[in-house]
């Protein structure tokens, strides 16, 4: 088992606490950032690393999800269709890392989350939702109860091939980089194939959980994943749903998007840097 | 709400509490030194728990749509356990 202090400790929940709290908001497991930290600023091995975001980012979905789940804001069939893609995209992971140099994929992944950061921006203030609660939503959109509008909204999911080709790459990249995907799928499912953000960013939420676990349970078999060091990230993964689930139901769709273009752009930096070291 | 949006809340939430509070518990133990083996088994079956949970939820929803008799879904949901299932393999290769 690997060394624990109580200072590591607080860094690890501290880290989950983040993960929680953007896994409300915007369905991701907060990978993106704790892989970086962990190598970067603590020192770890990219491997433990990746192990313990990946048992952050199965928390986060997990404790998310239960807290939404009722709501409608998950698209459960949508999220079933997807993860075949995604798990079929972890499965072939392995094969990737063998070809594609990490560098190549570092900058692939840059260049990826600056254009999807730029749709976002220039599509902020579309709406993707149906004020009609009659229309038909297909059969694979969806309705819920939007706070905002104060009504029940329709949406129609489109390009299912693009929002499919986005869970593949989401999986085929997650236990490579030790991250759930939210950050790929999200913001195409959003800017491309008709989800509002909220039910896009829910149904993100349930899925990363599989994507994850593909990932995660090889590194435990392989003894790369300390329970002592997950353990503390998943406290925090508690208290960060816990908290920000209230944050992010009082913060405007057109924040979120901010937000969420803010932090591609911060990832596409990220990897830049990576990939040049 | 339909039902098997209700079992995989369940699921999630039940699945949720049992690790953190595994975790909770084995940690504190760990970082005080109270009984250290006992820690261990508490985390190690906390991770487990944690690491079962997603894929919990994936059989849930295989047998509801066996239940309501939508194959389409039946074949999918089965697709992504079997993927998860080639992973555990991969793992103890």
């Amino acid at each position: 088992m690997n060394p624990l202090n109580p200072v590591l400790a607080v860094i690890i929940f501290g880290a989950g606490t983040v993960a929680g709290a953007l896994g409300v908001a915007l369905g991701l497991g907060g990978g993106i950032f704790l892989v970086p930290f962990l190598t970067l600023a603590l020192g770890f091995p990219l491997k433990s690393a990746a192990a313990i975001s990946l048992s952050t980012v199965i928390a986060t979905s997990s404790a998310v999800s239960a807290r939404r789940a009722g709501n409608q804001l998950i698209n459960l069939r949508l999220g079933m269709v997807l993860e075949v893609a995604t798990t079929a995209g972890s499965l072939l992971g392995g094969i990737t890392a063998q070809y594609v140099a990490e560098t190549a994929l570092q900058r692939l992944f840059g260049v990826v989350s600056m254009a999807v950061a730029f749709a976002m921006i220039s599509r902020i203030n579309r709406r993707n939702v149906i004020a009609d609660p009659a229309a038909d939503p297909g059969r694979l959109g969806g309705r819920f109860y939007e706070e905002e509008s104060g009504g029940v909204v329709t949406y129609r999911v489109r390009r299912l091939p693009l929002a499919l080709v986005a869970s593949f790459v989401a999986g085929n990249v997650s236990s490579l980089l030790g991250i759930g995907g939210g950050i790929i799928k999200v913001p195409v499912l959003n800017a491309w194939c008709g989800m509002p953000l909220r039910a896009a960013a829910a149904t993100s939420a349930l899925m990363i959980g599989v994507t994850a676990t593909g990932g995660a349970v090889i590194y435990y078999g392989h003894g790369d994943l300390s329970p002592l060091l997950a353990a503390p990230a998943v406290l925090g993964v508690q208290l960060g749903s816990w908290s920000g689930s209230r944050v992010a139901e009082n913060t405007s769709v057109k924040w979120l998007k901010l937000l969420m273009a803010a932090l591609l752009a911060v990832v596409a930096v990220l990897m830049f840097l990576r990939s040049a070291r | 709400m339909n039902r098997l949006e209700r079992t995989i809340g369940a699921v999630l939430r039940s699945g949720t509490v049992a690790s953190s509070s595994l975790f909770a518990v084995g940690l504190v133990m760990a970082l005080t030194g109270y009984r250290d083996a006992l820690a261990g088994v508490l985390l190690e079956a906390g991770l487990v728990i944690l690491l079962a949970t997603p894929a919990t939820r994936v059989v849930v929803s295989v047998i509801e749509y066996v239940r309501e008799r939508d194959w389409t879904f039946v074949v999918l949901t089965l697709t992504v356990l079997l993927a998860l299932g080639g992973s555990i393999v991969a793992a103890y290769l």
